[in-house]
């Protein structure tokens, strides 16, 4: 098993140094000047020189480069040129908002896409498997901000049962994180519990359909426990795989989400620093959610051939 | 695809393939709402009751009522005009995406599946970009090319295309170990021919069902794009700008923000419905679908 | 001594009854401010952000300020002696103000601040006059100047990115790395980086005792408030739903729509900000069509004004051709068009524009989109044809200080028509802003900086606007605002070029 781990976690490297090689060149096509947002329209070009040879932004391309790697290598990824502080305590900071934020869509889309599927498999072919693929789908259908937006409209300014934005930590006020965090996380949730729900019935009816079942059914066990016990135990390895998929999309979309309902999350963090150039914080966010969706899709793995064991030897 | 399944008469399993889908309920409503979408995008000029760029700022805001059935904006453009003209460039990126995406996939996934030498390292930069949620690398990708609906369709096939040569390459790589491939092989056929003659054909069926999906998902993440700020410029409608230019008066103008989204669920929940549809019929076996 | 006392009794008197009828200020609450973004620095000198002057100016101070109708007054200084020959400013300061970290202000330390500020502060052309600066005494700082500028004493109580006094080891640090620790009426708590910046009332401030109430910038500062958070919501939805939920008790910015709908609230005072900015057309000169003024004047006659305003700023914005603000001494209605096709299409035929497609750069904030989309429309009238490029500030505000890129630009200009005239004209000096040196305006403006009278600066302001719109050197298309909402709770709240949180209260 531990050879397993190190084997898939050495496979990693190489992936990740590319994944670092992307986000700095991907950050240097991009045009604008940070040190212009400093500054207001009527601002001098002596001006705006002097704030960039301050920001160090005058310095050519492979140097930039050459400190970047060093300082990433030594665990640095630099200092925001905007927030004044670095950008791994920029990120940090917001990224317990993200995640649990993305943790709790998550849970909620789990339990309801599960339940939902499994229900569509055992009633196979009838009315509630066809309505709840249609949910589904429907979920997989719908854009994620545009959700949030009319849930604001709806739910938020309309019956004034939730804020309509913001955030409040969970230490700060439990009830009031709650608050703040079901409407997005709900919105969140939406697309992945049509997802879950997918794959569960997928992979329910084509365990159910195999003759271990078969036979356990002939057994006369009662079907709730060759359900519950069997079908789902079984039909667990796919649905885990795609939920290393999943980490993936949720984080994508939280960047949507937290943008929608004014949450200060890594994703509002990223997109404002595309917005005002500032690259550090954009090639210290993408590598962050790069790197956590690999640790993932390792965490993945590893439980995957501990459900699987016939994976360890592949 | 089942590994098994040559066709022995092209011509007949043609025609099964053609009754099969015809009896899906998935593809056939889906193929009606996507239709229905694809022909007002393109009767857009003759459908629409105004023209979408001209405004009057006299009568902005409007709710619905009978002369602009969904209502104006904040320009005084009629709605309905909007989204129907917004369908238009909005597929039409869709389809640019599609194909960009299922050439490069094709490539890049035939390349790594049938060269094993290249196997490894293409396969390792396709997961280091599918390490990036694929909508923040869209993002950074328009961010950095600049906002025009090319640079979007661009944007978006790029982080479509990891997961596309993913597939292709699985089919690939299942084809490749079948006999005839073999045989081909060893009486000398060139690569290229065995690629293009035997194994291509047999890797399609996942990639058609596979690129549907990349079709709604870039109608989606165009909207995102739009409604960050790095779509494609104004005052070209495209669903997800109309959404953006609501949401300032998302409480006194509603319905400026809900018809275009309406309109882009119905796209994506048609396009998403004929992939279903189109995958059961070519093998029900083969995967839960899209994003 | 008798006088004195008088005098002050008779302020007292006036201060009671201006206040006392129905208003019985309250002490404590906590007030939270929606506002759209958070500020890019809170080192006052790093930033000329509107945002950042809204958090930055309820901490630092300045030596002189401008009152309610933008006129500089003394502030931290208790005044200055200028000599006859308008070269040396010596300020006396003022003896018994504390910085928030408990040391007493010095002259050294207004010294030190305006070195910084003049080396490195984000508008650092405001003090570019300055010779030396020289802490003459404890209290007193002597400033010379290299040539006389009647504008002086405007700069330097300028809230662009003001000129704050800090202590002297913060002056000492680079710009963007001083600690926020002023002299004003409120001290620095949290920043929570895209949350918010909170700040708490100043037990040690001692309001300026030169005044009785709140005057613009300067005046009495009395803080009635515990705590002030600024609460960063770029959603205009979300924030007017913060608002209407109770989370806020003040919106920074509404749109037009909310803000007439709660105007019968009772729950809420709406409150119109007009003018706050000026909606500001550029052409590029550097290039062709722009360099020639047929074209310009063709565009010119061929844009309304009003659907472009209306469109972009419903309900909130006023016609007004003048480069300043009404009720300056320096406005007039000079420079007025009308709206002429006929005529716009006859200049179009005499310059060489042959219909090429046209860059229209714009931030990708809905208001300048929303100009330039407009713009777009009117101009294709007259077979004008403009690509339309949106992209963030910073890009764009590169590309426009360029000669190449772009033909025209549209933003606002806030700041600038509320300092004065001197500051409307330094933005086309040297050709900066249209990228081609104009001697005309060059000449204005050596002018107006070295004429000390009100007369006389209004003379030379007059020929500049004459100037602007004859050679269309860029457009004017009129004043916007914005509106403010606040809970009616918030007691005796008047806007201001920053939502000033001193002299109010909470009921």
């Amino acid at each position: 098993m531990l050879s397993f781990i190190i084997r898939r976690a050495a496979a990693s490297i190489p992936v990740l140094l590319l994944v670092s090689l992307i986000t700095f060149g991907l950050l240097w096509l991009v045009p604008g000047d940070p040190a212009a947002i400093l500054l207001d329209a009527s601002a001098t070009p002596e001006a705006l020189e002097r704030v960039r040879r301050e920001l160090g932004l005058d310095q050519p391309f492979l140097v930039r480069m050459g400190q970047w790697y060093w300082r990433i290598l030594h665990g640095d990824l630099g200092n925001s040129l905007l927030l004044n502080r670095s950008v791994a305590s920029a990120i940090v900071e917001r990224l317990p908002v993200t995640l649990s934020l993305t943790a709790l869509a998550f849970v909620f889309a789990a339990l309801v896409g599960i339940a939902a599927g499994v229900t569509a498999a055992v009633r196979h072919g009838r009315a509630a498997d066809q309505s709840v693929m249609m949910l589904a789908l429907l979920g997989l259908s719908i854009p994620e901000f545009w959700l949030g937006l009319v849930l604001i409209w709806g739910l938020a300014v309309g019956a004034g049962l939730f804020p309509a934005g913001g955030y409040v930590p969970f230490s700060e006020n439990p009830v009031e994180w709650a608050r703040h965090v079901a409407l997005p996380a709900f919105t969140l949730a939406c697309v992945q519990m049509g997802f879950i729900a997918r794959m569960t019935r997928s992979s329910m009816l084509e365990v159910l359909g195999q003759d271990f079942i078969r036979t356990a059914r002939a057994k006369g066990l009662p079907e709730s426990t060759l359900v519950m016990q069997h079908g789902l135990a079984n039909a667990m390895v796919p649905v885990v795989t795609v939920m290393g998929i999943m980490v993936g999309g949720l984080l994508g979309n939280a960047v949507v989400t937290e943008q929608v309902f004014a949450i200060p999350g890594v994703g509002r963090l990223i997109i404002g620093a595309v917005l005002s150039r500032d690259f550090p914080v954009i090639q210290g966010g993408l590598l962050y959610l790069a790197l956590i969706y690999l640790v993932v899709n390792l965490i993945v793995d590893v439980l995957y051939a501990v459900i699987d064991p016939r994976v360890r030897l592949g | 695809m089942s590994a098994t399944a040559l066709p022995a008469s092209p011509a007949r399993s043609r025609a099964d393939f053609v009754r099969r889908l015809l009896a899906n309920r998935s593809f056939v409503i889906g193929a009606a709402l996507f239709s229905i979408v694809a022909l007002v995008a393109v009767f857009a000029d003759w459908l629409a009751p105004f023209d979408p760029l001209r405004g009057n700022f006299r009568t902005r805001m409007l709710a619905p009522n009978a002369v602009n059935w969904l209502g104006t904006d904040h320009f005084g453009r009629d709605i309905l005009s909007r989204v129907m003209f917004g369908a238009r460039i909005s597929l039409a990126i869709g389809l640019v995406v599609t194909l960009i995406t299922g050439v490069l996939g094709t490539l890049i996934g035939a390349v790594a599946g049938y060269m094993r030498s290249l196997d490894g390292p293409i396969m390792r930069l396709m997961d280091a970009f599918m390490a990036f949620p694929p909508i923040i690398l869209a993002i950074a990708i328009s961010a950095a090319l600049g906002g025009s609906a090319i640079n979007v369709a661009i944007a978006l096939a790029i982080a479509a295309t990891p997961h596309t040569a993913r597939v292709v390459r699985a089919s690939v790589l299942v084809v490749r170990e079948m006999e005839y491939v073999d045989a081909a092989r060893s009486l000398g056929v060139s690569h290229a021919r065995i690629l293009l003659r035997h194994v291509m054909p047999n890797a399609m069926a996942p990639l058609i069902v596979r690129l549907t999906y990349v079709f709604a998902v870039a109608i989606l993440n165009e909207a995102v794009l739009s409604y960050i700020g790095v779509g494609p410029p104004p005052p070209a409608p495209t669903f997800g700008s109309i959404v953006a230019n609501g949401r300032d008066f998302i409480i006194d103008a509603p319905w400026i923000t809900i018809a275009p989204g309406l309109a882009i669920i119905v796209t994506v929940l048609g396009l998403n419905l004929l992939g279903d549809g189109l995958r059961d019929a070519l093998d029900p076996r083969m995967g839960v679908g899209p994003r | 001594m008798k006088t004195m006392f008088s005098r002050f009794a008779l302020a007292m008197a006036a201060a009671v009854a201006f206040t006392a009828p129905a208003m019985a200020q309250k002490q404590g609450g906590d007030v939270v401010i929606a506002m759209t973004q958070a500020p890019p620095s809170l080192d006052p000198h790093a930033s000329s952000a509107q945002v950042a002057r809204n958090v930055n100016l309820h901490m630092f101070e300045t030596l002189y300020a401008r009152d309610e109708n933008a006129k500089p007054v003394p502030d931290l200084a208790e005044g200055a002696t200028i000599s006859p020959d308008g070269l040396t400013y010596v300020f006396a300061l003022r003896k018994d103000v504390k910085f928030h970290n408990g040391k007493m202000m010095g002259s050294a330390d207004v010294a030190a601040s305006l070195e910084r500020f003049r080396k490195g502060g984000a508008s650092a052309a405001l003090l570019a006059a300055i010779d030396s600066i020289t802490a003459s005494g404890p209290n007193e700082v002597t400033v010379k100047l290299k040539s006389v500028q009647s504008t002086f004493l405007g700069n330097l109580s300028s809230p662009r990115s003001p000129i704050a006094i800090i202590p002297a080891e913060e002056a000492a640090k680079p710009i963007g790395q001083a600690s926020p620790i002023g002299t004003g009426p409120f001290k620095f708590v949290e920043y929570k980086p895209d949350s918010h910046v909170k700040i708490e009332k100043f037990a040690d401030y001692k309001p300026n005792p030169a005044y009785k109430e709140r005057d613009g910038f300067a005046g009495a500062k009395i803080v009635y408030l515990n705590s002030v958070t600024f609460r960063f919501i770029p959603e205009a939805g979300a924030r007017n739903a913060a608002l209407e939920s109770g989370q806020v008790q003040l919106n920074e910015t509404s749109d037009s729509p909310t803000a007439k709908r709660l105007k019968d609230n009772p729950a809420f005072t709406v409150i119109p900000v007009l003018p706050f900015s000026m909606q500001v057309v550029k052409f590029n000169h550097a290039q062709a069509p722009g360099s020639d003024a047929n074209f310009r004047r063709a565009v010119a006659l061929a844009i309304d004004p009003e659907e472009i305003m209306a469109v972009s700023y419903p309900d909130i914005y006023k016609l007004d051709y003048a480069w300043v603000y009404g009720g300056s001494a320096y406005h007039s209605d000079r420079g007025k068009w009308k709206t002429d096709i006929a005529a716009a299409k006859a200049e179009l035929a005499k310059s060489g524009y042959k219909g090429e497609k046209l860059a229209y750069i714009v931030d990708n904030t809905r208001p300048s989109v929303d100009v330039a989309t407009v713009m777009q429309q009117q101009l294709a009238q007259i077979g004008v044809n403009i690509d339309i490029k949106v992209a963030d500030w910073p890009t764009v505000s590169k590309v426009g200080f360029t000669d190449e890129g772009w033909n025209f630009w549209t933003h606002g200009f806030g700041i600038e028509p509320f300092e004065g005239p001197a500051s409307v004209i330094a933005p086309w000096v040297k050709g900066v802003s249209q990228r081609k040196t104009d001697p005309v305006i060059d000449g204005l403006f050596d002018k107006i900086n070295t004429e000390m009278s009100v007369e006389g600066q209004k003379k030379i302001f007059d020929q500049f606007q004459d100037h602007m719109s004859k050679e269309a050197v860029a457009l004017n298309i009129g004043n916007y605002g914005l509106f403010q909402i606040a809970s009616s709770k918030l007691k005796n709240f008047k806007a201001y070029r920053i939502p000033r949180m001193w002299g109010v209260w909470l009921d």
